[in-house]
């Protein structure tokens, strides 16, 4: 069994990313005056790059969240998105690995991200994300 | 009568304008267009100059000028004459022309004061049956203006717009009893008859006195009455006056009052539209965070959909195949291999036994630590799924309210902007002093009311002490026999005062009934809603009220070209039974008419332009193109006034 990692890294690049997400109300981060933590933030960016298919591997490192603050439902989409990835649940015995998938979504998701609300005012991507979630909702057979 | 031409030289803007206002056959109507300051109204005050000597439309920018023209003095050495002139014609009924002429001579200085006025006079000229041309000057010139528009008349031929709405706006049972009593010509009764029978009587009174004191201590004690009688009288007079004056006042300073909003109300609306836009943008913005949170909740549900849909299959599956949750724990079964012993029971493992152990190590497929992140992934994952399902019914319910908010916003938007342009129309300065003007009014009218009282109340006392004194007299006059005469020839006196009086009511009583007859013909002859209203009215007291066809007063709501075609028949009428036949000059005629019935009043004054000499006098913007199209076709003369570019001159253009 692989060591357990304490903490879900970022690239150290993204770190200004994710402060750039400050200019946008849905996403800024509540030390800034917005509502949304580190651990928030960095599942949305997965989440994003798991839905556009977007793994990147990270170039350096740095800490983001600690491992102690993810909550079972926080674990159970790593978790989700590792077996996905694998096709295999044996890959839940290898955290680390876990994690550096959801890191690896992240950092493609946040970059992703940002050049999406680059090319958006905040309203439009605002409105974006509903009619993409929206149309996405309809597909899904529940 | 009628003006047929006027010449004005060096007088205000006009230094050398000749004015012919001509006639057709089917209209006697001049038309004069000219913008604010260039002398329109001079026009109007030039004819007042001239036959009255005075300018009563004169405006604040005029009375602070000279009555020289600005140019000539400019033109004139120091200490040089020059002479502001003023002529009239007159064209009688008879085909007889007189010749009104004012001038006066002012000195012009080149320092700065104003030019000294030197001498002013006024003549008269006309040509008598024989030919001859006869000169009347001052005194005899205004006698002969008397004869024709009487200077206590000219307001009834000579106005402007304004006074013409205004006419039963204010101070009404003023004007029209000033009327009446102009028009009858009680003041020839009252000076010539009653004042004179008044001395005759108290002479005879005096004379009795003279033989007996006692009766002359009564004649000097009901005389002294008499005169405080007239004293009281006068008072009352007076007190009715200010009291009319004083609510035509108020009710001036409440219609203006009137077309503006409730401002306190308006303001407290303001405020309470304020706090609710507050408090909804708050609750707006409550819901729009709302919103966001739940795009940014479901984000990761439905982006990675698939992942948990995949992993609740693979959970499924396993539950199925009773692979979880584990029922051997797999590292005991491998501490149990390691030492040999079972860690259970402690019995040392034989050949036979450590291969069932290594059996089922084998065929236990997953760790106890996937299985049971398997079993903590379940619940999550599914609570997810089952939260998925509300997400378009949330999303639905949150955007209705976003757009709810939003409309109720944006009419508290119109209704505050509605209120704002409301108030900004209005200064609140001069709110603030229509208001205090209203109450100094009410309070005067009070005060005089409350005086009234009392000096009818005196007036009474007065009366009867009269009458008293009167039978006291009477009583001792009859004592003795050589009072017989005196005492008939005061008697008679008496009677015929009695009688000049009630004379003097009748007549009043029958000129105004005629006015009303006549206004009442004239108004429903010229107004276009002939069937709107009922009558005129003009009441024992003076007060004139215009009665709907449905029976209610309806002065105070008619608008402003209605009250100008009732003003306008009232002063007919006052032509009519005064026998006057003068030319109506309005200034300003439709200033006040709205745009819509620009037109009908238009044609009140072309139908009235048969019959009388018509002068209008317009600004561009008042003869707009609706008018223009009414009456130029109708005019017998047009002119245009230009102010030449120094400002100093006007020159009169023929249309």
């Amino acid at each position: 069994m692989s060591e357990i990692p304490d903490r879900l890294n970022i690239d150290r690049k993204d770190r200004e990313l994710y402060n750039k997400l400050d200019s946008e109300e849905i996403l800024k981060f509540k030390d800034n005056g917005g509502t949304r933590t580190r651990k928030e933030q960095f599942i949305f960016a997965m989440a994003y790059g798991f839905k556009l298919e977007s793994r990147k591997p990270l170039d350096s490192m740095e800490g983001f969240v600690l491992a102690k603050d993810l909550r079972p439902d926080d674990e159970a989409l790593i978790n989700a998105i590792a077996i996905y990835n694998t096709k295999s649940i044996e890959i839940l015995s290898d955290q680390k690995e876990v994690f550096k998938i959801a890191e690896e979504y992240a950092h493609a998701g946040i970059i992703l991200l940002d050049s999406k609300i680059k090319s958006t005012s905040f309203v439009s991507y605002e409105r974006e994300l509903e009619k993409t979630l929206h149309e996405m909702f309809q597909k899904i057979k529940l | 009568m009628r003006i047929e031409k006027i010449i004005l030289k060096n007088y205000r803007q006009f230094r050398d304008v000749e004015i012919l206002l001509n006639k057709s056959l089917s209209s006697d109507l001049n038309i004069f267009i000219g913008k604010n300051g260039a002398g329109k109204t001079n026009i109007l005050n030039a004819i007042n100059w001239c036959l009255y000597g005075d300018e009563p439309h004169l405006s604040k920018d005029s009375q602070q000028l000279p009555m020289l023209n600005l140019q000539t003095i400019k033109e004139t050495i120091d200490e040089g004459d020059q002479e502001v002139m003023v002529e009239v014609y007159v064209k009688l009924e008879e085909e007889r022309t007189i010749i009104f002429t004012r001038r006066a001579t002012y000195r012009v200085y080149k320092e700065e004061r104003l030019p000294q006025l030197r001498n002013c006079d006024f003549e008269a000229r006309f040509s008598d049956e024989k030919g001859n041309t006869k000169f009347l000057q001052n005194e005899d010139a205004v006698s002969l203006v008397e004869r024709f528009v009487s200077k206590d008349m000219r307001e009834f031929f000579f106005f402007d717009g304004e006074r013409l709405d205004n006419y039963f706006k204010i101070a009404t049972i003023q004007n029209i009893s000033h009327a009446v009593f102009v028009i009858s010509q009680i003041d020839l009764l009252r000076n010539k008859i009653e004042n004179r029978l008044d001395t005759v009587l108290r002479e005879l009174r005096r004379e009795a006195g003279k033989e007996n004191p006692k009766i002359d201590e009564i004649r000097n004690r009901l005389e002294e009455d008499e005169d405080k009688l007239k004293d009281v009288e006068n008072r009352i007079e007076e007190c009715k006056k200010q009291i009319e004056i004083a609510k035509g006042k108020a009710k001036e300073c409440s219609d203006n009052l009137m077309r503006i909003p409730d401002v306190e109300a308006l303001e407290k609306e303001r405020e309470r539209l304020k706090r609710e836009k507050k408090s909804k943008k708050e609750i707006l913005d409550t819901k729009k965070k709302e919103r966001q949170d739940l795009l940014f909740e479901y984000e990761k549900i439905i982006f990675l959909w698939p992942a948990i849909e995949n992993s609740l299959q693979t959970i499924n599956e396993k539950k199925r195949l009773k692979e979880i949750p584990p029922t051997v724990d797999r590292s005991l079964l491998e501490e149990i291999l390691k030492n040999k012993v079972c860690s259970i029971c402690g019995t040392p493992l034989n050949d036979t036994s450590e291969k069932r152990v290594n059996d089922l190590l084998q065929n236990i497929k997953l760790s106890s630590i996937i299985s049971q992140k398997l079993l903590n992934m379940e619940n999550p994952l599914r609570s997810f799924i089952e939260e998925s399902k509300f997400f378009d019914e949330k999303l639905r319910k949150i955007n209705y309210e976003i757009t709810d908010y939003n409309k109720n916003l944006e009419r508290i938007e119109i209704d505050l902007s509605e209120i704002d342009k409301k108030l900004s129309g209005y200064d609140p300065e001069r709110i603030r002093r229509w208001q205090e003007q209203r109450k100094e009014y009410e309070e005067i009218q009070t005060k005089n009311q409350k005086l009234l009282g009392q000096l009818e109340m005196k007036r009474d006392e007065l009366n009867k002490s009269i009458d008293d004194l009167k039978k006291q007299y009477e009583d001792e006059l009859k004592k003795e026999k050589k009072f017989e005469l005196i005492k008939k020839q005061i008697d008679f006196c008496s009677k015929a005062l009695d009688v000049a009086k009630k004379t003097e009511e009748i007549i009043l009583r029958q000129t105004r009934e005629k006015i009303e007859s006549e206004t009442n013909k004239l108004f429903f002859n010229l107004i276009w809603k002939k069937e709107t209203f009922k009558n005129v009215e003009i009441k024992p007291d003076f007060n004139i009220n215009l009665i709907h066809s449905m029976g209610y007063e309806c002065l105070g709501t008619i608008s402003s070209a209605e009250r100008e075609v009732l003003a306008l028949s009232f002063t007919l009428a006052l032509q009519t039974i005064s026998g006057f036949n003068s030319p109506i000059l309005i200034d300003t005629p439709v200033a006040r008419v709205s745009d819509e019935l620009r037109t009908n009043f238009g044609k009140v004054l072309l139908d009235v332009s048969t019959g009388q000499q018509i002068i209008l006098l317009f600004t561009p913007s008042e003869y707009d193109k609706d008018i223009s199209k009414l009456l130029d076709p109708r005019s017998s003369g047009r002119f245009m006034l230009k102010l030449s570019s120094n400002e100093k001159e006007v020159k009169m253009e023929v249309l």
